[in-house]
């Protein structure tokens, strides 16, 4: 019984997982300039990492290594929002103008 | 150094917290070494990172005029205290290497030393906080580069504030104790905690990372009271970031994949309280995290953030991720503090290009924390939103004020 609904859980976890992944492929595609890209980008790190990585911990159960798979996750989590930051910031500086309302489609 | 014919300088400029006693160490140089010699003269040089191409050079080019006529100002007006006839010093301001791809020291020392011949300058003064164009670690072989061409030079020798600092704080037993179990712990944890072998490689790793890394990790010493204090605190932060993060990330969710709604996409700036340091990078990241935000750049504790969708810029601008950092950093009292809106701290620096761009003032940049404001100004926004979608304007100009 609860092997069931940890499979289940798992099975859950991992659709979540895939389907901000694709949202976040979505995005990149749909949206029109790097900034806006650039928050989409971060959603794939953010909860589509987070979901297949608390189906990974989830199926490990408790274990060494799920402690490695949390860590992971912070790791992600300091190091995703730097680098969206990175490419913001150096396409801000090169005086890449953020697309707005109204602005024709690039 | 030669006093002869030395009456000639040549000064690279740049930007830079030194360049003003520069100047000054330079005016006082010609006029020491111009005895006799009628013809003195000093060329300040702007070398331009741009190309003449460049559709941003325009702006670039303005910044550098207006740095030169600044030096010009400054030097005449050093002449005029020492009471010198100005006739006599001539003074020559120049930007050069448009046509000209940098790269390394010898590219620009070729550039220069090119133009010193040119105009027959035989010395070269250098600001001690020359950069080129951000390489800021090239001094050196910069000056070397340019001895090797038969100029002399020399470094003013000026007082530059300490600045430095910033990145490289000194070491201390605490700091080099806590970075040393801190690694100790982790590679403990990535092995598994599995034995003699382990805590004596992790204890070689933790003491070679403690030594080379304790003087960059902490910005102050870790104390007993309150970095404990700080890293609950953290912990209690960790869901409620996951919360929003979830929150906005099925927004984004919603308006990616659902055709009917539109992005809103504007620049804003936002000043925020939480002090510099880990602090600020904590909201930043924090800010990026959330899908929606996005930090653009930090400007000391001002923010630009470019927002996707009013939600995500509403919810910015109520501050409460700038609450829980002040939170998570000075406790609890130091959370109750006004949002960014209330204190009058948020600015939108894009317009829509559409037609409404008076509605759409009102309704974004939202003042005062007014209830029946705010609802009000959802409202508005909802019905902008359809609006927009069917305005599509041809004029392509952003506003972006600065």
């Amino acid at each position: 019984m609860i092997a069931t609904a940890r499979i289940g859980l798992i099975g859950v976890c991992l659709a979540l997982g895939l389907f901000f992944t694709l949202v976040s492929a979505t995005g990149v595609i749909r949206l029109p300039d790097v900034f806006s890209r650039a928050h989409t980008a971060s959603q794939a790190d953010t909860l589509g990492a987070g979901f297949a990585l608390a189906a990974v911990a989830l199926t490990l159960g408790w274990d060494a290594a799920t402690v490695k798979t949390v860590l992971l996750l912070v790791f992600i989590f300091v190091t995703n929002p730097t680098a969206a930051h990175a490419i913001a910031r150096a396409a801000y500086e090169e005086g890449v103008e953020p697309w707005t309302t109204g602005d024709e489609r690039r | 150094m030669a006093v002869d014919h030395a009456a000639r300088l040549l000064v690279p400029v740049t930007q830079s917290v030194t360049l003003r006693p520069t100047v000054d160490y330079a005016i006082e140089q010609l006029l020491d070494r111009r005895e006799g010699d009628a013809e003195s003269a000093v060329h300040f040089v702007f070398v331009a990172p741009w190309r003449a191409g460049d559709p941003d050079a325009t702006v670039d080019r303005e910044q550098a005029t207006d740095l030169l006529a600044q030096i010009e100002t400054w030097a005449e007006y050093d002449l005029d205290s020492v009471d010198v006839d100005p006739e006599a010093v001539e003074i020559t301001t120049a930007v050069i290497g448009e046509d000209d791809y940098l790269f390394s020291p010898a590219d620009y020392v070729d550039l220069l030393s090119e133009y010193a011949t040119q105009h027959e300058l035989t010395n070269v003064v250098v600001d001690p906080e020359y950069s080129l164009t951000g390489q800021t670690t090239l001094l050196q072989p910069f000056e070397f580069e340019l001895q090797q061409r038969d100029l002399t030079v020399e470094e003013a020798p000026v007082d530059r504030p300490t600045q430095r600092g910033r990145l490289l704080s000194r070491s201390s037993p605490v700091r080099f104790l806590t970075l040393f179990g801190v690694s100790f712990l982790f590679y403990q944890v990535l092995g598994g905690f599995s034995g003699l072998f382990d805590i004596v490689t992790g204890a070689a790793t933790a003491l070679i990372v403690a030594l080379t890394l304790s003087s960059v990790s902490f910005y102050r010493d870790p104390t007993l009271q309150s970095s404990p204090r700080r890293l609950v605190r953290g912990v209690i932060y960790i869901p409620y970031l996951l919360y929003e993060i979830v929150v906005s990330n099925l927004v984004v969710a919603r308006v990616i994949l659902d055709p009917r709604v539109d992005i809103d996409p504007r620049l804003t700036k936002i000043q925020v309280y939480v002090g510099s340091g880990l602090p600020l990078t904590t909201l930043a990241n924090s800010i990026t995290l959330t899908p929606g935000t996005l930090t653009v750049t930090a400007d000391d504790q001002e923010l630009y953030v470019h927002s996707l969708v009013p939600f995500a810029r509403e919810g910015l601008f109520d501050g409460s991720l700038e609450r829980w950092v002040r939170f998570v950093f000075y406790g609890r009292e130091a959370a109750r503090f006004p949002t960014p809106r209330e204190r009058g701290d948020t600015e939108v620096l894009q317009e829509a290009t559409g037609v409404d761009a008076t509605a759409q003032d009102g309704s974004v940049i939202a003042d005062g924390g007014d209830e029946s404001a705010t609802a009000n100004s959802s409202g508005e926004r909802t019905v902008d939103d359809s609006d927009e979608s069917a305005t599509t304007d041809d004029t392509t100009d952003t506003e972006v004020t600065e």
